[in-house]
């Protein structure tokens, strides 16, 4: 029974290495307080922010999810291709930054969770948009390649 | 000695990016017009840019309200951010098929 009581000691070194880690971000220390209660994780969401959300961290990707969705409609000028890649990466980063808020959602800032939920959206609509002009290039291209006179009479109808 | 009347903005317009799908296939693709649009508004013609591309008015007022909401973080902001650009996509959808049906786009 003694040999129990040694276990915890056999456990100090480990806690002191975590210590000693030190990260950049001065609100580490606050933010891995809620971590090791897990009680703190079932109750819903909107109780937690009533009661004050200091500690809280903003999601990593949230900010690059929501530039990268709106800069995808610009940049679709390139027969589509950027605006699809952009569009495409916003909605991965964003779908990913919503599934960890959801997983502990008192980890991390209902703003940030917004934001993300925006840039996934933005990627989503780009993505759709981007997809629809790469499907109609590839239709012309493809007329074009079978039947140029096709292709002639296509702008004389366009004119 | 010819005195340089033209002004940057006119040098700029003499200097844009050719469209590569236009070079191509010799009609707009869903983005053109967006440059010269930028233009006229920059010359403070803002009945000019809505005519060369609708989009362009809410494209940047989203883009400069999304930089300020990531400084400041209005609560409503990413609310709005996402009618206003889901917005600017269905005024490009429309922009093109009203130009494919009015014969514009050559």
């Amino acid at each position: 029974m003694s040999e129990e009581q040694e276990t915890p000691q056999e456990n100090k070194p480990i806690d002191l290495s975590k210590d000693k880690n030190p990260e950049p971000a001065p609100f580490q220390p606050l933010g891995n307080g809620p971590v090791t209660p897990p009680p703190f994780q079932q109750p819903p969401p909107f109780g937690q922010f009533g009661g004050g959300g200091f500690g809280q961290q903003n999601l990593p990707n949230s900010t690059a999810s929501l530039v990268l969705g709106i800069l995808a409609i610009p940049a679709c000028c390139f027969y589509g291709i950027f605006g699809l890649i952009f569009g495409v990466i916003a909605w991965v980063l964003g779908a990913g930054d919503m599934k960890k808020y959801q997983l502990n959602p008192s980890l991390y800032t209902e703003s940030s969770y917004k934001n993300a939920k925006a840039g996934k959206i933005c990627g989503m609509i780009a993505t759709i948009l981007s997809a629809l002009m790469v499907v109609m290039f590839i239709l012309i291209i493809v007329g074009v390649v079978a039947n140029p006179n096709m292709f002639e009479n296509f702008l004389r109808d366009l004119r | 000695m010819a005195q340089p009347q033209h002004s940057f903005l006119d040098w700029i317009g003499e200097h844009l990016f050719n469209c590569p799908f236009k070079a191509h296939f010799g009609f707009d693709c869903p983005g053109c017009g967006l440059q010269r649009s930028v233009l006229a508004l920059f010359r403070g013609d803002l009945i000019a840019s809505f005519k060369f591309y609708p989009a362009t008015i809410p494209l940047i007022f989203v883009v400069v309200f999304t930089i300020v909401h990531l400084k400041v973080d209005f609560k409503f902001g990413a609310q709005l951010i996402k009618i206003v650009f889901a917005g600017v996509a269905v005024i490009i959808l429309i922009n093109y098929i009203y130009k494919i049906y009015t014969h514009q786009l050559i």
